[in-house]
């Protein structure tokens, strides 16, 4: 079972619909980012996986930069949260509106 | 026995992630994404990415995710602070079934590929050294655009941090 490609690939899509599902049916702010940060490793997950399937040392390389862009998005976001959690008190994601078109008409 | 390491780390990874969606406090969140994470490191160790296997817990396990568990225990969360979520298991069944032709087309797209054994290999395939090889040889230019991105997240993080009459 764990010689064959299509059950890494099966187990890779299962966390890839976790994150989703995370993103689209949770509201609190740090289970988002927790989300994207699941998805982020289901697809390196894949191409861990091809990279090994056609034996090529690439796969591995572009998986350790998107670990990169992850350290910085985890930078970044975890400030923002805090910026607007100091404001807000709230960790919903509904009330951070502050860029959307409704309130500032 | 791979097969039976393969399984409980599969195992791990999708119990963590499932922990992680449907917690309500988001240490116990953090917590589960651990677990995931730890899994997936040991599955990139059984893909014979030894190197990725210690980029993996060093930089997630201990960085990203230190710094996120840092972040939560340090705002002091309270039950009053947590967004009201009555509607989150209606949410988690439909967007579950929502999915479900998402991954069978993703499996269907996969299983034309001819199979082939994964097991691990012995000739240095993931080791510090190949790796380093292939890093400074085809991608040296994605490789500097990231030091370039980190040093941006660097002084963005400064930025929203900074205390000045916008955000006291």
């Amino acid at each position: 079972m764990a010689d064959s490609i299509l059950a890494y690939i099966i187990l890779a899509s299962l966390l890839f619909s976790l994150g989703i599902l995370g993103v689209i049916a949770r509201k609190n702010i740090f289970i988002i980012y927790m989300s994207i940060e699941l998805m982020l490793n289901a697809v390196n997950l894949i191409f861990v996986s091809m990279g090994r399937y056609y034996e090529s040392m690439n796969a591995q390389v572009i998986a350790m930069l998107i670990i990169a862009v992850a350290a910085a998005e985890a930078a970044v976001f975890l400030s923002m949260i805090v910026v607007l959690y100091k404001q807000k008190k709230s960790l919903d994601s509904d009330v951070f509106n502050v860029l959307s078109q409704k309130e500032a008409l | 026995m791979i097969d039976i390491i393969f399984l409980t780390l599969a195992f791990f990874a999708l119990a963590g992630g499932y922990g992680m969606v449907t917690c309500k406090q988001p240490i116990h969140s953090a917590l589960s994404l651990i677990v995931s994470i730890l899994a997936l490191a040991g599955l990139f160790a059984l893909l014979s990415a030894s190197f990725l296997f210690m980029v993996q817990i060093i930089v997630y396990a201990g960085a990203i995710i230190t710094l996120l568990l840092f972040i939560i225990m340090f705002l002091n969360i309270k039950e009053e602070n947590l967004p009201k979520e009555d509607d989150k298991t209606k949410l988690l069944i439909i967007g579950s079934i929502v999915l479900i032709p998402f991954n069978i087309l993703i499996i269907k797209a996969f299983s034309t590929l001819p199979s082939k054994s994964l097991g691990i290999k012995e000739d240095g395939f993931g080791s510090i050294k190949d790796f380093g090889e292939v890093l400074f040889n085809n991608w040296l230019i994605p490789f500097e655009l990231i030091s370039i991105l980190l040093l941006s997240a660097l002084v963005g993080a400064v930025v929203y941090a900074r205390k000045d009459k916008y955000n006291g």
